[in-house]
């Protein structure tokens, strides 16, 4: 048996690396930059050059704090074209627009001189180095700001370009409005700017005449020895030791990393959420257990009387009635100043909060009313489907010798269907018993989201709309081992209710 | 001959057809058989929707001229007022239809579409209450009784009978959509699984390890060097993202058969023509295992996030996608039965291709237990659907579906109309496929043929 649940441990390994693949595949194929995101509420224009230097170093330090400006995993596959530098690249809309271009003319040397130029023109055009006298004398130093300002967003416009009649009709615009300020006469700015301009033009002139397409179609294998999920298994520190982690320990180590949302360790959220969701979820498959199982055995006891077929076609109703329409009908009923106001419609607590000093007793005195509703909602659906697996399991059983052979004998029947039957029924329970749980940590989300229950659910639904990626792949590797957990808790108890089945042996 | 003849016939046994013999044993399962006539109707309300509910006239003659307003694809209507002359210009999507003088009229059944806000009946009027028509003259009237809203409204003045009705499309879509991309799948999964398991399918060594190693190649030109065909996709439409991506599975598929083919042309020799098993059963479960593994609810919730615009086909392909595995399990279990019946055997004695056996001959015997899956699949896809509407993830804003209606309830328990009947429809469905379900598995399960 040792030897079995250690064998299944150690399949559990692979299973877990795949899921936890899957949950990073996802997020890092999400759309929208995460630190884009995060700033997004900040003054994210290109105004003034001092902010905007401020913003991007800022930018650049949690880019590294999160460990996106890693290549994302061991290995990747790509083309011949494409380099194997390109994740240093941070904003990710430009890296895009210069996959695109690459996939496009497959010649990253001439890309990469066209990207230089691009970027130097867009440099000059954010950063005022010098004050240039001639030109202030002209113009008053506030619409040299805006011209500045016009000029820097074409030119970011044109890191976001990659069709070439585009390209080259964006080059043309700022040509000409340079020429409209010819009047100014010559100045350092116009004067670098001009020839920077014509450097990015002849540099994607080399781009286009350089093209070497057949590239892209040669697949190429690169390998990287630290990146994002190597980071994320192992923390940034020594992989082995955990020494010198900066900003992240590694899941391995407990640390799902930082929430991109809240900016708070992803840990923390998890412990605070799980505790509710964890507890519902137990309760209501306890009462669940505990209601279904006479109730299955005494259908399957008194096949086809009035309590078989009523409680068949009432069990068959719940089973089918959806649990958000169940729960939003109760609390139509019983949270509405309309019907009756009996039960609080939302939380787990009063706003006011639990006074510090209650004693346990107390507390539960405030909490319940909170619960009994989400309880209902939790359990009622489960019931349903456990009741009825369980009148099928024991109405094979009771078909069969054994049971013939206790009520011959004249046992009683309880003693018949609850000693001599539902250990030989449990085995389909059990398999339900399993799937409880990845329950424990996904929680249900509609449920909780529907009572405002501080569970894993809004936690879970507030990560998908914010894009939180750590949270979700947290969610998914937790649920995923929990669900391995509940296989191998389902295999044990097995071997329990049923001592014929053995694993020892395969 | 003759005599030959009647003795061949009085020895026939009576023609035994396992088809018929379910559809008599469907049938004898009255709530089943009643749940099918439901559901047929469920179907012509969703067939239908649009002439069903609409807020433009079936027929109008108005000032002289004969429109069909519900069923053209016009924007507007131009022509000449025959009394005063005047040129008179009706567009379609704004014109209010209840307040044009016509002539002669015909209404759809119920006269609102489901996105028109009734601005007279708006935050929430009950099907009781009374309800408020407003005249071109600016007089408030009792609302027509033609023109009630009969489940009410919503808080903009939403007809909640329309949005029924119309959702009934969405949600019965959904379920057939995304359980035929789950069928598929999980048939073909389930199939190869179970008919070859992992000792039958024998490859040379050298076609079997070039088919491996064309997988990466297969991901590369399929989906690498495409990527930005689909993302450009996604950003278009659900339906352009959905060609694009077929494009990217038959490149992924035409790949793998080149490999395949130079793999047998090098297959040659002791060690890469030597014949190897290939453990396609293996392969599956433990897919289909890691998959279970996943949490359904919180997949399809993190993956409708990714999509960059909200669209009912992501939904459908997204629950497609990530529910084959009970239909690959009953179909896998199912053909390892069939695998060696007799007349499998018989076949490949007469040396007919595996594909064809599996295909021709073993899945139509082998699909009748992952019907009562996909039946059940179906029940499940729509409250998947529902509930994810419910709390407002993965459809777009302008689409009404009866999880939406649910959650509009939520704000105010005091539109218990908002809450009952949507919820009402959602069960009712639910319930139709859960009773067929039940009814297949009855009629097709052997142990109860007697």
């Amino acid at each position: 048996m040792l030897k079995y649940i250690l064998r299944r441990i150690l399949i559990f390994i692979p299973t877990l690396f795949v899921i936890s693949l899957i949950a990073f595949v996802i997020s890092i194929n999400a759309p929208g930059d995460p630190v884009e995101n995060l700033f997004a509420g900040a003054k994210g224009g290109d105004g003034s050059s001092a902010s905007n230097a401020g913003i991007t170093k800022a930018k650049d330090e949690l880019r590294h704090e999160l460990g996106l400006d890693l290549p994302v995993f061991y290995f990747t596959l790509t083309s011949l074209s494409e380099p194997d530098t390109l994740h240093l690249i941070k904003d990710k809309s430009q890296k895009e627009n210069l996959e695109r271009l690459i996939r496009e003319y497959g010649n990253w040397e001439f890309i990469q001189e066209y990207y230089r130029a691009v970027s130097a023109l867009r440099n000059e055009a954010l950063i005022r180095t010098e004050a240039d006298s001639n030109l202030l004398k002209k113009i008053s130093s506030d619409s040299l700001l805006i011209i500045e300002d016009n000029f820097a967003q074409k030119c970011i416009s044109l890191l976001r370009t990659h069709d070439a009649t585009e390209i080259k009709s964006k080059i043309d615009v700022l040509q000409s409005e340079c020429g409209r300020f010819s009047y100014l006469g010559a100045n350092n700015f116009l004067q670098r700017f001009n020839s920077l301009l014509s450097n990015c033009e002849n540099t994607f002139v080399a781009v286009e005449s350089n093209s070497s397409q057949w590239k892209t179609w040669i697949p190429a294998l690169r390998f990287y020895g630290y990146n994002q999920y190597h980071r994320w298994l192992f923390g940034d520190g020594n992989w082995l030791t955990g020494n010198g982690s900066e900003h992240c320990r590694g899941v391995l180590r407990g640390d799902f990393g930082v929430s991109y949302a809240t900016r708070k360790p992803v840990t923390e959220t998890i412990g605070r959420a799980l505790p509710w969701s964890m507890s519902l979820t137990a309760m209501s498959v306890l009462l669940a257990y505990l209601i279904s199982i006479p109730i299955g055995v005494q259908a399957a006891a008194k096949r086809g009387s009035f309590f078989d077929r009523s409680s068949s076609v009432v069990l068959f109703m719940l089973y089918s009635l959806p649990s958000f329409f169940m729960g939003t009908l109760l609390l139509m009923t019983f949270a509405n100043p309309d019907v009756l106001s009996i039960l609080p419609a939302n939380g787990v607590g009063p706003a006011t909060g639990i006074p510090e000093d209650a004693t346990l007793w107390e507390k539960f005195n405030i909490t319940w009313p909170y619960l009994v509703l989400p309880l209902i909602c939790y359990t009622y659906s489960s019931l349903a489907f456990l009741s009825r697996t369980m009148r099928v399991a024991m109405l094979e059983i009771s078909s069969q010798d054994f049971m013939r052979t206790a009520q011959a004998k004249g046992l009683s029947t309880y003693l018949i269907y609850y000693k001599h039957g539902l250990r030989n029924a449990l085995l389909p329970i059990i398999t339900v018993f399993a799937n409880i749980f990845p329950l424990a940590v996904g929680g249900s989300v509609i449920l909780e989201y529907l009572f405002g229950i501080p569970g894993m659910g809004p936690e879970i639904l507030t990560a998908v709309q914010t894009k939180d990626y750590p949270m979700i792949v947290a969610v998914f590797t937790l649920s995923g081992f929990m669900t391995l957990i509940g296989y191998l808790v389902a295999d044990i108890l097995y071997a329990i209710a049923d001592p014929r089945i053995s694993y020892s042996k395969s | 001959m003759s005599t030959q003849e009647k003795e061949i016939q009085t020895v026939q046994q009576p023609e035994f057809s396992f088809r018929k013999y379910s559809w008599k044993q469907f049938k004898r399962n009255k709530p089943a058989l009643v749940s099918l006539y439901v559901l047929s109707v469920f179907a012509m309300i969703a067939l239908l929707a649009p002439y069903i509910a609409n807020e433009r006239p079936l027929y109008a003659k108005y000032k002289g001229q004969t429109f069909y307003p519900a069923f053209t694809g016009e924007t507007n209507y131009r022509f000449q007022d025959p009394q005063s002359g005047d040129s008179i210009n009706l567009q379609l999507d704004i014109t209010d239809w209840k307040r044009l003088e016509y002539e002669s009229v015909f209404w759809a059944p119920v006269p609102w579409s489901p996105t028109t806000k009734d601005k007279a009946n708006r935050r929430w009027v009950g099907p009781g209450d009374p309800q408020r028509f407003i005249t071109n003259e600016g007089d408030t009237l009792h609302m027509p009784s033609r023109f009630r809203h009969r489940l009410g409204t919503n808080e903009s003045g939403e007809d909640v009978l329309a949005g029924l009705i119309h959702g009934t499309r969405i949600s019965l879509s959904i379920g057939f959509i995304s359980m035929g991309i789950a069928s598929i799948i999980g048939l073909f999964l389930g199939a190869v699984a179970g008919y070859f398991g992992d000792n039958r399918l024998q490859l040379a060594r050298g076609r079997y390890y070039m088919i491996i190693l064309s997988l990466p190649f297969a991901w590369f030109y399929a989906f690498h060097v495409r990527a930005y065909n689909l993302t450009d996709a996604m950003g278009d439409s659900g339906f352009s993202f959905l060609i694009a991506l077929l494009i990217s599975i038959a490149v992924f598929a035409f790949v793998i058969v080149i490999f395949g083919t130079i793999g047998r042309l090098i297959s040659k020799g002791s060690f890469l023509g030597k014949q190897i098993f290939v453990p396609l059963d293996t392969m599956i479960s433990r897919g289909i295992e890691i998959l279970n593994s996943i949490p359904v609810m919180i997949l399809i919730i993190s993956l409708a996030a990714m999509v960059k615009e909200y669209s009912i086909i992501y939904v459908m392909v997204i629950i497609g996608l990530t529910s084959w595995t009970g239909i690959a399990r009953f179909t896998r279990a199912e053909f390892l039965k069939i695998r060696s019946m007799d007349y499998i055997s018989a076949a490949r004695v007469m040396g007919f291709p595996e594909k064809r056996i599996i295909f021709r001959h073993a899945l139509i015997n082998g699909m009748a237990p992952s019907l009562v899956s996909i039946a059940f699949g179906i029940a499940a896809a729509i409250l998947i659907e529902s509930g994810l509407s419910f709390i407002g993830v993965g459809l777009p804003q302008d689409v009404i579906t009866w999880g939406k209606l649910l959650n509009q309830g939520r704000e105010n328990f005091h539109a218990w109309w908002l809450i009952v009947f949507p919820g009402l429809a959602i069960f009712l469905v639910v319930t139709v496929y859960n009773l067929i379900g039940e009814g297949l598995r009855d009629a097709l399960d052997p142990k109860l043929k007697r």
